[in-house]
């Protein structure tokens, strides 16, 4: 992370400042398909794992369970068989700033906030609760283009904000519906998506399939065999190019994704992917005024 | 005269199936309600051999339909918000009960005391408990019937 760029907005604010309270985690005996419910039920993406003594051990991501799946384990097989160990932990008074930096280091979307005793949890440190902490700060700041829109000034135009294009990324996976989970899956391994983009015989988008409707037909039963048209979901959400970056995250928000698809011209013409941890680097996507304490992961 | 849990069940309830949807689940509360002339807030879950494998609960459909960026949206005033309820209510109804059920189920047998179960329930912070028998559900035992067990003999006492 390049300390120029972020001294000013994140100086001072800790990992209490961020982090939610809401710990996800099972006991390391307890099954996979027990983990896939958590992450379903609580719309979570990893699942602690904890020792007999209450203690955290390990860690089961959607793409933990994932492996599982491509590697035909049985869905009642125990976590123990797909947990990574050790979880990777801060401390609760850590500033934002060295949090990101392991973030980023250890290539994690995600910190178990530790406070006093070794081992016991008191929280979770992800990059959408950066993201809302990030909005907060920006609805408050006086040089919100959005406070500014608000009162009637001419500074608040929607020109003022940023674009889609200036965030999305133009690298994404595409299948056809013919093709097998197992392939989707190893795209999704290879280059670390989190949806792929389902195409018809025509190439026209027709669904999308994410990494939780994965982990749901593993559960399901679905043979990793079958096509990716038996699980898409359809129909594929979308964002203009041209649009701003705030209205794609009220669409996100709105359709509850992490993820929308960039459109340019025509719906059937996909050009990109934007994301809220994209946004989560830009601050939050709202407007330019802290573009120069803008949050650059680089990864 | 010892009062215990198959004096106090509900053997008239219903039950859903895992592979049931949330919203077909939704219509067995409101018939599990009727059958029990009040609001009832929770379901038990069986196999196709009557064996219970889960619980449902009012709370594990309100995880579902709470929006998992919530702490976000709830910073974006100026967010769209018509429609926001109803995009929340459709992607919910067609999850699978299974996928969201509560599997780590507490029971009690027939016999369990009355005394038992108020300890139960007050420690786990349970409203509902299955009465198995034989590995099939053959009861529910609510806390308002026991409430209202225990007040029947407080009122005696007086």
């Amino acid at each position: 992370m390049s300390a120029g760029n972020i001294r000013s907005a994140l100086d001072g604010l800790t990992v209490h400042d961020a982090m939610t309270k809401l710990i996800c985690y099972l006991n390391w005996n307890a099954s996979i398909q027990q983990a896939i419910r958590h992450t379903i039920k609580y719309k979570v993406n990893s699942v602690l794992i904890l020792d007999d003594k209450g203690k955290a051990i390990g860690v089961v991501s959607k793409t933990n369970i994932l492996g599982g799946y491509y590697v035909g384990l049985p869905v009642t097989a125990p976590l123990q068989a797909v947990m990574v160990v050790p979880p990777i932990f801060c401390h609760i008074n850590d500033s934002l700033d060295s949090a990101l930096d392991v973030m980023r280091q250890r290539n994690v979307h995600r910190l178990y906030v530790i406070e006093d005793q070794p081992g016991r949890v008191v929280g979770v440190l992800a990059y959408p609760d950066i993201l809302g902490m990030l909005y907060r700060y920006c609805h408050r700041c006086d040089r919100s283009t959005l406070r500014m829109a608000g009162s009637g000034s001419a500074t608040g135009k929607l020109s003022d904000y940023f674009r889609v294009r200036e965030l999305m990324n133009p690298a994404f996976q595409v299948h056809r519906e013919d093709e097998s989970l197992l392939q989707v899956m190893d795209s999704i391994s290879v280059h670390h998506s989190r949806t792929i983009l389902i195409t018809g015989y025509d190439d026209r988008p027709q669904g999308v399939v994410s990494i939780t409707d994965l982990i749901l037909a593993y559960m399901h039963g679905v043979s990793s065999g079958d096509c990716a048209k038996t699980i898409m979901r359809t129909p594929v959400l979308f964002c203009d190019y041209e649009e701003p970056l705030l209205l794609a995250v009220k669409k996100m928000i709105f359709f509850d994704l992490d993820s929308l698809y960039v459109c340019k011209d025509e719906p059937s013409n996909i050009v990109g992917i934007v994301t809220l941890a994209d946004v989560a680097r830009v601050r939050s996507g709202s407007c330019r005024a802290c573009k120069l304490s803008r949050i650059d992961l680089n990864d | 005269m010892v009062v215990t849990a198959r004096d106090i069940m509900d053997t008239d309830f219903r039950t859903v199936h895992p592979d049931t949807t949330i919203a077909e689940a939704v219509t067995a509360f409101k018939e599990a309600s009727a059958i029990r002339r009040q609001k009832v807030f929770g379901l038990v879950v069986t196999d196709e051999g009557d064996k219970l494998v889960g619980m449902l609960s009012l709370y594990d459909i309100m995880l579902l339909l709470r929006p998992k960026n919530i702490h976000i949206w709830g910073e974006m005033n100026d967010i769209f918000v018509a429609g926001f309820i109803e995009e929340a209510c459709q992607r919910t109804r067609s999850i699978r009960v299974g996928d969201v059920m509560t599997t780590d189920v507490i029971t009690i047998s027939p016999g369990t005391h009355l005394l038992m179960i108020v300890d139960i329930m007050i420690k786990r912070q349970i409203r509902r408990l299955p009465v198995v028998e034989e590995g099939k559900v053959i009861g529910i035992v609510y806390t308002s019937t026991i409430f209202y067990e225990l007040m029947e003999k407080l009122a005696v006492c007086n």
